[in-house]
């Protein structure tokens, strides 16, 4: 059987939003992360490996701005993906592909599995991003890839070339079962990933990488989304720190700060 | 005229859809599954209706694909449910079509064009983005008014094509029916509980206030110690109390996305560098299982008085 492709963004990180003197967002200057729910997404490939006895590739594209100014935080994200698990990465890099929209995502992602893991079993999408938050990368790959889709599974079990999988619907739990090779979305619950290892860091500096360029895909997918601007969301909150030399000093103040507002 | 394709679950949804529809001005033709699919008032929405009795998403994505061919519409439009982003993203990855998910706004409508707002950085911004026509738009729920139903409809049951994926099961979730959104007061709780019992705390302090019980997500959908319908933030629900009461919360920005709109936010938490604190009105700096106990008997001794 074959090989499993996890997709791993090198996302904003939306707990270090900057801004410029202006006020408008410095999105150059907000450090990126491994996207959140994609940890989820690597350990499930981690678990699922032996079944499949393939090999676990994450994949990523650079999107925010120029790639050359973001060197030592895409080398940090490739790592981190290598130590969660992975045994080789593809990171995709180029000027011409950054700050594309979800159809020049889509485009290049799916190129590259077909380009570069012909032999996929499985390609494992988040179910969200951190920073856009869209939800539609994994829906796109799937009709491109033509293979079977299924979304927000929180458990995923494979054997004999089908996968079957506990899908969240808001109210329910369906269970699906199809074919592989299949794409399937994750969600947060799917498994508790847990931080690597100092032993699985140094591993993953051995592991193969591969960086690639548009003209290495040979496409340069054309964005339809325009942005037409960003702005930062200021909640006002007072933020007072009620203090206290007891507790229950602490709690009478709170007490009577919440009578005053007239919330209680 | 051109039309406008919705594509929902549920019959309140399909009306504020409708509404979308006719701010980018076109015809609505409405593709009800799921629970709108068995409604009675299908046949007076007062728009061409197509219905299928499917709750899975193959059926539904074949549905959809056949009708975006047949009729081209302009925009294809629905709420952000799981079931739709799941059939509408591959739509869009079929034919590249732009779309915008969980839209708060409709900055401005034409028949070659759509600006809209959305959540940016786990909603601590706001983007506004344009796109071209066709594309797909994934509106949020109570952005737009319903429109009222106009009267007969006609309604054509589609057949259910299957695809590769069966849906071989079904699980129910434990819900506990509260309506958080309508609440005045909210005690939310997280991970900084250490068990499921420990929660009766916050179900003693919410007592005392008149309030309901929510909860982060690994609270509710990760650990199950509240029902899934307690889960508040980018992904549950919205909330707009007046005082909503965080405790052993750190405030992730998807959490905190679903409290934006509380009149107040008190914390409680024992790491005073939590980022909850730069969030919250008032904060207290304390081990919840210190601090709750003292602030539930002063609660009572203010009620006795
Ligand atoms: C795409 C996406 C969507 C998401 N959607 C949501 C969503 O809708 N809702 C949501 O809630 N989350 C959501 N999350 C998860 C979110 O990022 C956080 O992981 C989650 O909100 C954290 O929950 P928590 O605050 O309960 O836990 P933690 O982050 O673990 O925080 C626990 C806090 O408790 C404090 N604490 C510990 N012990 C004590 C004690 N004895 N007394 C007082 N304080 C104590 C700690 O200092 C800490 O700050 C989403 C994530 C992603 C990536
Ligand atoms: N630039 C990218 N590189 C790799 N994977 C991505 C990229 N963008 C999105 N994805 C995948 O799609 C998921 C959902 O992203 P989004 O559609 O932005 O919510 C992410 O968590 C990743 O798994």
């Amino acid at each position: 059987m074959g090989d499993i492709v996890v997709l791993v963004k090198p996302a904003l990180n939306p707990d270090m939003v900057r801004t410029k003197p202006d006020g408008s967002i410095d999105i150059d200057a907000i450090p990126l992360k491994l996207d959140d729910i994609d940890a989820n997404a690597l350990e499930l490939a981690k678990q699922l490996k032996s079944a499949l006895g393939g090999k676990v590739v994450a994949v990523l594209l650079h999107k925010w701005g120029s790639p050359a100014r973001r060197n030592r935080d895409l080398r940090m994200v490739t790592q981190e993906a290598l130590a969660r698990g992975a045994d080789e990465a593809i990171l995709v890099s180029d000027e011409k592909l950054a700050d594309g929209d979800q159809i020049v995502t889509s485009q290049v992602l799916a190129e590259v599995i077909k380009k570069y893991v012909p032999e996929y079993s499985l390609v494992l999408v988040a179910e969200a991003s951190i920073d856009q938050t869209t939800g539609q990368i994994a829906g796109r790959i799937a009709a491109k890839l033509g293979v079977p889709f299924i979304s927000y599974a929180r458990k995923v079990e494979v054997a004999d070339g089908k996968v079957k999988v506990e899908r969240d619907v808001e109210d329910h739990i369906q269970v699906l079962e199809a074919p592989l090779p299949a794409v399937i979305s994750v969600t947060q619950e799917i498994n508790e990933p847990r931080p690597p290892t100092l032993i699985q860091i140094r591993r993953a500096a051995k592991k193969p990488q591969k960086k690639l360029t548009a003209s290495d895909l040979g496409i340069t997918p054309q964005p339809k989304k325009e942005v037409v601007q960003y702005r930062i969301l200021t909640v006002t909150r007072k933020q007072i720190i009620i203090e206290g030399d007891t507790l229950e000093e602490i709690a009478e103040k709170l007490i009577q700060a919440l009578e005053k507002e007239g919330v209680i | 005229m051109a039309s406008v394709l919705i594509v929902e679950g549920s019959i309140g949804e399909i009306l504020e859809s409708i509404t979308v529809a006719k701010l980018v001005g076109g015809e609505p033709v409405v593709l009800a599954y799921g629970s709108a699919a068995k409604s009675g008032d299908l046949g007076s929405i007062g728009a061409r209706v197509y219905k299928l009795d499917a709750i899975h998403p193959d059926p539904i994505f074949n549905a959809v694909k056949k009708l975006y061919e047949e009729i081209k519409p302009i925009v294809v439009v629905g709420h952000g449910s799981k079931n739709n982003r799941d059939v509408l993203s591959r739509l869009a990855g079929l034919y590249d079509l732009p779309m915008g998910t969980d839209i708060t706004k409709v900055v401005e409508a034409s028949d070659s064009y759509v600006v809209y707002e959305r959540g940016f950085l786990s909603e601590r911004a706001v983007a506004q983005e344009k796109v071209p026509l066709p594309a797909v738009l994934l509106v949020n729920a109570k952005v737009f008014e319903p429109a009222s139903p106009a009267g007969a409809s006609e309604v054509v049951e589609l057949p259910v094509e299957e695809g590769q994926v069966k849906l071989v099961g079904r699980l129910e979730k434990q819900l506990s029916g509260i309506n958080l959104e309508e609440a005045e007061i909210i005690v939310g709780v997280g991970r900084g509980f250490k068990k499921k019992e420990d929660l009766k705390l916050a179900f003693e302090l919410a007592e005392l206030l008149g309030a309901q019980v929510g909860a982060t997500r690994p609270i509710a959908a990760d650990y199950k110690w509240l029902p899934e319908d307690a889960w508040i933030g980018i992904s549950g629900k919205r909330v707009a109390p007046k005082l909503y009461i965080a405790v052993g919360i750190s405030g992730a920005p998807q959490h905190m996305a679903g409290v934006n709109n509380a009149k107040i936010i008190v914390a409680v938490n024992k790491d005073k560098s939590a980022p909850i604190f730069k969030f919250a009105d008032y904060g207290v700096v304390a081990d919840l299982y210190q601090f709750l106990p003292v602030l539930i008997k002063k609660l009572k001794e203010r009620k006795g008085q």
